[in-house]
């Protein structure tokens, strides 16, 4: 069944160009100049339900803009989406009630008091019945480990526990559709791989629809099978993980051990050289001549260990996004502020 | 500063001037010495100090030309409190004076005060200094060759530049309009006496304020400190009604103590009240309250670096 | 189960949550409860000062001393209740655009305005209602009598109508940080146009005067908030000209009109922040 429906989906923004010196912030009073953002330019993508599915981009590629769209946050400048059957942007309760948005950079619990405050609150602007209310969130609290912390006052708790504490604020009320805007910015290793595993148990006994943004590729390849790359507002990838190393990968990496002192400038006719630390030497090699360079230098030169590897995937998608040719083109527009 | 004081300091304060002061500012780099090339730096750093203070306030041009406007909105309703209250005084007693004012001098009164005000009010000077106690960044003024007094009277300079040169159309257009509450122009001595009272009332203002930001040394928080010292200048200062109205010894008080220079006196001297060799008394001590709070704002940051370093920051 | 959220029992929680924020900070709270106080005895002396110097506020106008206590209660109570429930969230509310933190109060399920605007109490703004119930008991006993209950009654349902508009120009200011960029001056501009409340309407008289007067009850309705509950506490100003007849009917509609206009201008607001925040 297919969840989420995006046709033609944009957003462009007017941002006010402030300019320095005294003379032109006067001229400002008066006249205001103004630029055209396009930060989504047309999206079309369908999610069935219980798919986990990661958006891929730099900053400012318009990963958040989509998640607030289909939050109905903010409106579109044209195109349509439909997520469970309601338009986003109509905010209509009967679909609040249905989806969950976290963002890691931002809090939604009161800082003062015990998220368990915050949490009967929910309670009451959900409408969520009391039984069920105090079984989700004895069971979300015990999953994440952090029942003993609930009467403590949010500002105490760690950047991971308050984490946590967000992710069930945004779960108290079974949300069928969950958005989750960098949910693991900031956290320590620990802490994002116990956000990482809660929330792929949750998804798989839920089957509920996540949409997640990450910079981690760790979270991606921890819990998402569909990837979709966006950049410059449009999708240039959409498919699995391993696919992307595939469809933009286009070289690999040949670790090899020589028995003697080989010089590592000779090898440099086989490929690029990425790292010598002699005896150890690292190359860089076309895919396609893989085979043909491999054969040569076992036939000339003295191996005592080799190696075939796909290079790291950050570092495909960030060539992905920084090679001037590829689809990315630029990756230097910054983020915007939120 | 804690919620009432903010929500009461609209009230209380008298100057749309923002009380932050900009972080930029507070993170600046100042180099000491007299060299020409230090002279050079020197104004360079008051041209960026004063360049940044005008962009500063012209980004945010809504509330900006809001608050210049509504600045000028409590002096209507003073103007009909007090012929209201006039009204009745003379349909009664018959009489047309409250504490030797008439209704004419009490408005020319208020307008004046309005005018000292933009001269002695520091928004955010002894918060600002208070914060940056407690925050450690006043540890900068400790380890670079900066005057810490120094850097913020040229800032504070600047600001009110800044703040002159924005004020001033509005200023004018308000005096303009309500002329004809003042007895004319007062003979030049006079005037200069006004002037020097005005200039004498920014550098108490202002050494006031910081001698106070200094007590930030001792204790942690000192806004509502702060708050009740605001609310006594807002009484005891003449920002309110004229300090003659004060009847027997709380009038002796009120003019025994400092703050009445901040905003009464530069008033009265304008509209003739204060004459002759009250007139000299008066301004010598003025000058004698400028420097007793010179002295005690050096004496409190030396005493209050010492004990800061002592307890090792 | 109804597609609306308990919106009393929402109520009743900010209300305790806030009490329970308000209670860890115990001793800021009692600085702004003392502050607020020592900010109205500073007021109260001033207007005894000038009733030292004159029987009445405007000849023939009925304000005499504790006539104007009573009045001077009535801008309390009002002030009071606006600052307590609405002052820290209207406040909030241009923080909650500049940071983008608004993006989850339009998540929710329930009105966005209602949340906004009342999802922190201040308590400690609660200490001026006090003072102003004190005042009010202090002023009948200089006078000499007490109210009818009818009189109590119409004075608390004016009051009310007085919070209401008072609460659309406070939404109306907050939201219109959206289009002015920061909003730090909100509580100067409340000041600054509340001022024109807080004294008799009869004070605004003459060639200036009568069309201030004028602008300030019809267009912006700040000078019936105070003036019309307030002259149901006072016997001696019995309802004389054409106006004093009409200004309490007139004020029913302010209150209404002005709840729905504030409503279109948030509405307004909103849609604007949707579309150009990102």
């Amino acid at each position: 069944m297919t969840v989420i429906e995006i046709d033609g989906l944009a957003k462009s923004y007017r941002v006010y160009q402030k300019k320095e010196g005294i003379w032109p912030s006067i001229k400002g009073l008066f006249h205001r100049e103004y630029r055209t953002v396009e930060a989504v330019r047309g999206i079309d993508l369908r999610v069935d339900r219980g798919e986990f599915v990661a958006f891929l981009g730099p900053n400012g590629a318009g990963k958040t803009t989509t998640l607030k769209l289909l939050s109905g946050v903010i409106t579109p400048t044209s195109g349509t989406a439909r997520v469970l059957g309601h338009v986003p942007w109509q905010r209509e309760n009967a679909y609040r009630r249905r989806f969950a948005l976290v963002m890691g950079q931002k809090n939604q619990l009161w800082w003062d008091l015990p998220a368990n405050e915050s949490f009967r609150l929910h309670q009451q602007i959900y409408r969520i019945e009391r039984r069920q209310f105090e079984r989700t969130r004895d069971e979300l609290t015990s999953m994440l480990g952090v029942r003993e912390l609930l009467s403590q006052p949010v500002r105490e708790l760690s950047l991971g526990e308050r984490m946590k504490m967000e992710l069930i604020a945004a779960l108290l009320h079974s949300p069928e559709v969950l958005f989750l805007d960098e949910p693991t910015i900031g956290l320590d290793v620990v802490a994002q791989y116990n956000v990482q595993n809660f929330l792929r148990h949750y998804q798989q006994t839920r089957q509920i629809t996540i949409l997640l943004t990450s910079h981690y590729m760790k979270d991606v390849a921890a819990l998402c099978r569909r990837v979709v790359v966006i950049s410059l507002g449009r999708i240039i990838y959409d498919g699995s993980l391993s696919g992307i190393i595939d469809r933009f990968g286009g070289h690999k990496v040949i670790s090899l051990q020589m028995s003697n002192g080989q010089p590592p400038d000779v090898m440099a006719r086989y490929g690029q050289v990425l790292a010598a630390e002699p005896p150890r030497i690292k190359l860089r090699v076309e895919r396609s001549m893989v085979p043909q360079v491999l054969s040569a230098i076992l036939a000339h030169c003295a191996v005592e260990d080799v190696s075939v590897e796909d290079p790291p995937l950050e570092q495909v998608i960030a060539e992905m996004f920084t090679h001037p040719n590829g689809p990315g083109g630029h990756a230097d527009e910054g983020e915007r502020p939120a | 500063m804690s919620r009432a004081s903010r929500k009461l300091s609209a009230e209380v304060a008298d100057s749309p001037e923002s009380g932050e002061s900009s972080k930029s500012l507070w993170g600046g780099h100042l180099e000491g010495g007299w060299s020409w090339q230090a002279f050079r730096s020197r104004a360079a750093i008051w041209w960026t100090i004063l360049r940044i203070s005008i962009e500063e306030r012209l980004v945010y041009r809504g509330d900006f030309a809001l608050g210049t406007l509504m600045r000028f909105l409590p002096i209507v309703t003073q103007i009909f409190l007090w012929g209201a209250v006039f009204s009745a005084i003379e349909a009664t007693a018959g009489s047309s004076q409250v504490a030797g004012y008439s209704y004419r001098d009490f408005i020319a009164y208020y307008l004046l005060t309005m005018l000292s005000r933009a001269f002695s009010s520091m928004p955010g000077l002894a918060s600002g200094i208070a914060r940056s106690i407690r925050d450690g960044t006043v540890k900068k003024y400790l380890i670079q060759p900066v005057d810490m007094l120094g850097f913020l009277l040229l800032y504070r300079v600047a600001h009110k530049l800044v703040y002159y040169l924005v004020a001033a159309g509005p200023f004018a257009l308000v005096f303009y309009l309500c002329r004809g509450f003042f007895p004319g122009w007062p003979d030049p001595l006079t005037l200069a006496a006004f002037v020097a009272s005005l200039g004498m009332a920014f550098l108490l203002g202002f050494f006031l304020e910081a001698t106070l930001g200094m007590i930030g040394f001792w204790f942690l928080e000192v806004s509502s400190l702060l708050f009740v010292y605001m609310l006594f200048s807002y009484f005891f200062s003449g920002h309110m009604f004229p300090i003659d109205m004060l009847p027997g010894i709380l009038g002796t008080i009120v003019h025994a103590l400092p703050l009445q220079y901040l905003a009464y006196f530069p008033s009265a001297v304008f509209l003739g009240k204060v004459t002759g060799p009250a007139l000299a008394w008066g301004l010598a001590t003025q000058l004698g309250w400028v420097v007793f709070f010179i002295v005690a704002s050096r004496r409190t940051f030396h005493l209050g670096v010492r004990r800061y370093s002592g307890f090792g920051g | 189960m109804s597609d609306h959220p308990a919106y009393f029992r929402v109520l009743l929680l900010f209300a305790r949550n806030s009490l329970v924020r308000d209670m860890t900070f115990r001793a800021n709270f009692i600085i702004d409860t003392i502050s607020s106080l020592a900010w109205m005895g500073i007021n109260l002396a001033f207007y005894v000062l000038i009733f030292q110097y004159t029987p009445m506020l405007g000849a023939g106008t009925g304000w005499g001393k504790y006539e104007f206590f009573l009045f001077l209660s009535t801008t309390l109570l009002i002030n009071s209740l606006v600052q307590t429930l609405f002052m820290a969230n209207a406040d909030e509310f241009s923080e909650l655009i500049r940071t983008g933190a608004l993006d989850f109060a339009l998540l929710k399920p329930i009105d966005t305005q209602f949340l906004v605007s009342l999802q922190r109490i201040d308590w400690s703004s609660l200490g001026n209602l006090g003072f102003g119930l004190v005042l009010i008991v202090y002023a009948y006993s200089q006078l000499g009598y007490a109210p009818s209950p009818v009189a109590i009654s119409l004075y608390l349902g004016y009051v009310l109508c007085g919070v209401a508009i008072l609460y659309s120009l406070m939404i109306t200011l907050a939201a219109s940080s959206v289009w002015l960029g920061r909003n730090q001056t909100l509580y100067d501009f409340w000041f600054y146009i509340t001022n024109f409340s807080r004294y008799p309407r009869e004070i605004y008289r003459g060639k200036y005067g009568d069309p201030l007067r004028w602008f300030f009850t019809f267009l912006v309705p700040v000078l019936v908030v105070v003036n019309v509950p307030a002259r149901f506490l006072v016997r001696s100003l019995r309802p004389q000209t054409l106006e004093d007849w009409f200004l309490p009917a007139f004020t029913l509609f302010a209150a209404v009109a002005s709840l729905a206009v504030s409503r279109w201008i948030f509405n307004r607001a909103l849609a604007s922040y949707r579309s150009a925040s990102s």
